[in-house]
């Protein structure tokens, strides 16, 4: 097993594999960059590439590329607040508020040393858990990943605003994105549910304009209403310092990132649920290890420990959704249903052979993730500076390009003018809800969770009837999603009590 | 205006979230389940928010996201953003006219001449190296398709 271990480290090591990892990074790293075009629609547009490629240098190509996705996405969510993926929206909320506070660079450092450690942590849970994983991942039928799904919701939805009001918006918003969820042809009966007649609508509202639109256009307003540049009239010297205060804050709270890192890892694992919810789990993980409500209400604000968990979560994600695509030829996500396209065109087929007759070629694919993250990594680094100084660009410059941006990946989505309208509309909802103080968090999370929570709910039904509900593991996962509600009530309540005490 | 988007906001899901109960009971159970357990809450919930805000209680609910700016006045707030959004409804109108390729560069030349008052040169300059950084990414490497627009 050692062996192996290291022999797969030298075949990616190789000059051949080696080289295709770079182009495989140099690709993903752009389109991490550009918002609304995706790492898993690259990874389609790549497959045919590989067909003369060795499983090693295809797996470096492929996943080199796939790994570095969601680094370079959080770099595009901090400095312009804009998602340069969907599973980096979550590092908005406290990275681009850090950028407009003139900490950009230390936004950054943080989202990129959580990254890498997310990145290390997936990898390792990929190179550990092969084995252990089998029985976890079977006792999770359809009522439990519903269950997860509900208590995912359940957690941002109480943690995301203040007070029992604030909950009562969250809620909303969380099912308000379940409800729009379910805009297209439902997978049962094949009824056209809310779609106006409208042949766009038919397959439902994809996540990308509406992303963009309900992060972006709120942030493009008030850039454009502000006038200013998007860190406003800080000194520019300010601007890219600080890096190296944010890889120290990944030290400081470093319990919190290999926590959140193995969020990423256990959502990453568990089939259908994918990366776009991990990174808001991360986060709701993250505001929860708050002490004080009076701590909590720095999130949103530009607490860094918003940044360092998403951060982890989207890139540790890879290595758990790796899982049970190898070990038993389950994609965990649509990227992962892809990459096992890849298997066999290579002539590789995942199971019990990846883990004896292949072990070389699946530690291969940990090595890949270590090290196209730490390339990308060391890479950013030394375009930190840089990168930050585009926050102090006058906003008049920088808005005609992030529209382009925005227009041209919203349009990628489907080649769709409707595209552009779902983005007008949900740009339109998102800037209500901040104007309203209500939390887009929730909303997004609903989204994401809606058709998977829909399809497993459903088949729960058919298949247990009621009885879905008195299952061991649903029972745990219900408590848990009632204590997740209670538990920032009775420490808001512990802390008045605290303060009536001490006056 | 934080109370008015809440009421605006409360009132639009309480609308959709009621047509979606409504239209769904109309359906097959297997179609209907989902929209029912989610849209019967959901108006509840939207229905609470209303009478919260109708009823003038309003406690501390801020949210866990970005704050808007809020120290402008309150007429040049509305002025600035109703001129992004006309910006934004703009641009989709050129793209839908003239396609993408044409609507880029004479978007952003336009934006910088009129909104960021630049000069011309400048302009011209950016909006050139901006196109072409949209030509190369978009339609040479990626080879995304851009249809013609409705005038050519």
């Amino acid at each position: 097993m050692i062996e192996a271990f290291f022999e797969g480290l030298l075949l990616v090591l190789q000059w051949k594999a080696f080289a295709f990892m770079l182009l495989g990074i140099l690709l993903g790293f752009w389109v991490g960059l550009l918002p609304g075009l995706g790492g898993t629609t690259t990874l389609a547009l790549m497959l045919p590439f590989i067909y003369a490629m060795q499983p090693i240098e295809g797996f470096a190509f492929l996943l080199g590329m796939h790994a570095v996705v969601a680094t370079t996405g959080d770099i595009t969510s901090v400095l312009f607040g804009v998602p340069g993926e969907g599973t980096t929206a979550a590092t908005i909320l406290d990275g681009h508020a850090m950028a407009k506070q003139g900490e950009a660079g230390r936004a950054l450092g943080a989202v990129l040393a959580s990254s890498l450690v997310g990145a290390i942590v997936g990898a390792v849970a990929l190179a550990l858990a092969v084995p252990v994983v089998r029985p976890l991942v079977l006792s999770f039928g359809s009522p439990e990943l519903f269950m997860i799904a509900i208590v995912g919701l359940a957690f941002i939805a109480s943690l995301s605003a203040e007070g029992a009001r604030g909950m009562l918006r969250g809620f909303l918003a969380g099912g308000l994105g379940l409800l729009v969820a379910t805009v297209g042809q439902d997978p049962q009966a094949g009824v056209a549910r809310f779609t106006f007649d409208s042949l766009y609508l038919w397959g439902g509202l994809d996540l990308v304009p509406v992303l963009v639109g309900i992060f972006a256009i709120p942030e493009i307003i008030d850039l454009a209403v502000r006038g200013t540049s998007i860190a406003g009239e800080l000194p520019a010297g300010r601007l890219s310092k600080g890096a190296f205060e944010g890889v120290k804050d990944t030290f400081r709270h470093f319990w919190l990132t290999i926590r959140c890192s193995l969020i990423g890892t256990f959502i990453g694992i568990m089939p259908g649920i994918g990366g776009a919810v991990s990174q808001w789990l991360a986060y709701g993980h993250a505001a929860q290890s708050a002490r004080t409500p009076e701590e909590r209400k720095r999130f949103g604000q530009g607490d860094v420990r918003g940044v360092l968990g998403p951060g982890a979560a989207n890139n540790s994600k890879e290595g758990g959704a790796l899982i049970p695509t190898v070990a038993f030829g389950v994609p965990g996500s649509s990227s992962m249903a892809i990459l096992l396209g890849g298997f066999f065109l290579m002539g590789l087929v995942p199971g019990p052979d990846m883990l004896t007759k292949h072990l070389t070629v699946t530690f291969s694919m940990v090595w890949t993730i270590v090290l196209a993250n730490v390339i990308t990594v060391a890479a950013c680094f030394l375009f930190l500076n840089h990168l930050a100084r585009l926050t102090s660009v006058r906003g008049q410059l920088l808005i005609p390009v992030i529209l382009v941006l925005i227009f041209v990946g919203s349009y990628t989505s489907n080649s769709h003018y409707g595209d552009i309208l779902v983005m007008f509309v949900f740009g339109a909802v998102g800037y209500l809800m901040v104007i309203g103080g209500w939390p887009r968090a929730p909303f997004v999370l609903g989204l994401v969770l809606g058709k998977i929570a829909e399809n497993y709910l459903y088949i729960s039904v058919a298949r247990y009837e009621a009885a879905w509900l008195t299952r061991p593991i649903v029972l745990v996962l219900l408590a848990l999603a009632v204590g997740v509600v209670l538990y920032p009530l009775i420490q808001s309540r512990r802390a008045r009590s605290r303060k009536a005490q001490h006056a | 205006m934080h109370n008015r988007a809440s009421l605006i906001l409360g009132v639009a899901i309480m609308i959709c979230s009621g047509w979606a109960v409504y239209a769904a009971s109309g359906w097959p159970w297997k179609a209907a389940l989902f929209p029912m357990v989610i849209g019967i809450p959901v108006f509840c919930m939207a229905a609470a928010e209303v009478a919260w805000v109708l009823l003038g209680k309003n406690p501390a609910a801020r949210a866990m996201d970005f704050q808007i700016s809020s120290d402008l006045p309150g007429g040049l707030v509305i002025r600035r953003t109703l001129l992004a959004a006309a910006w934004m409804l703009g641009f989709f109108a050129v793209i839908v006219l003239v396609g993408f390729p044409v609507a880029v560069p004479l978007f952003v030349f336009l934006y910088l001449r009129l909104q960021g008052r630049e000069g011309w040169l400048f302009s011209a300059i950016f909006s050139a190296i901006v196109w072409a950084l949209f030509y190369a990414i978009f339609k040479w490497l990626l080879n995304l398709p851009f249809p013609a627009g409705w005038l050519f």
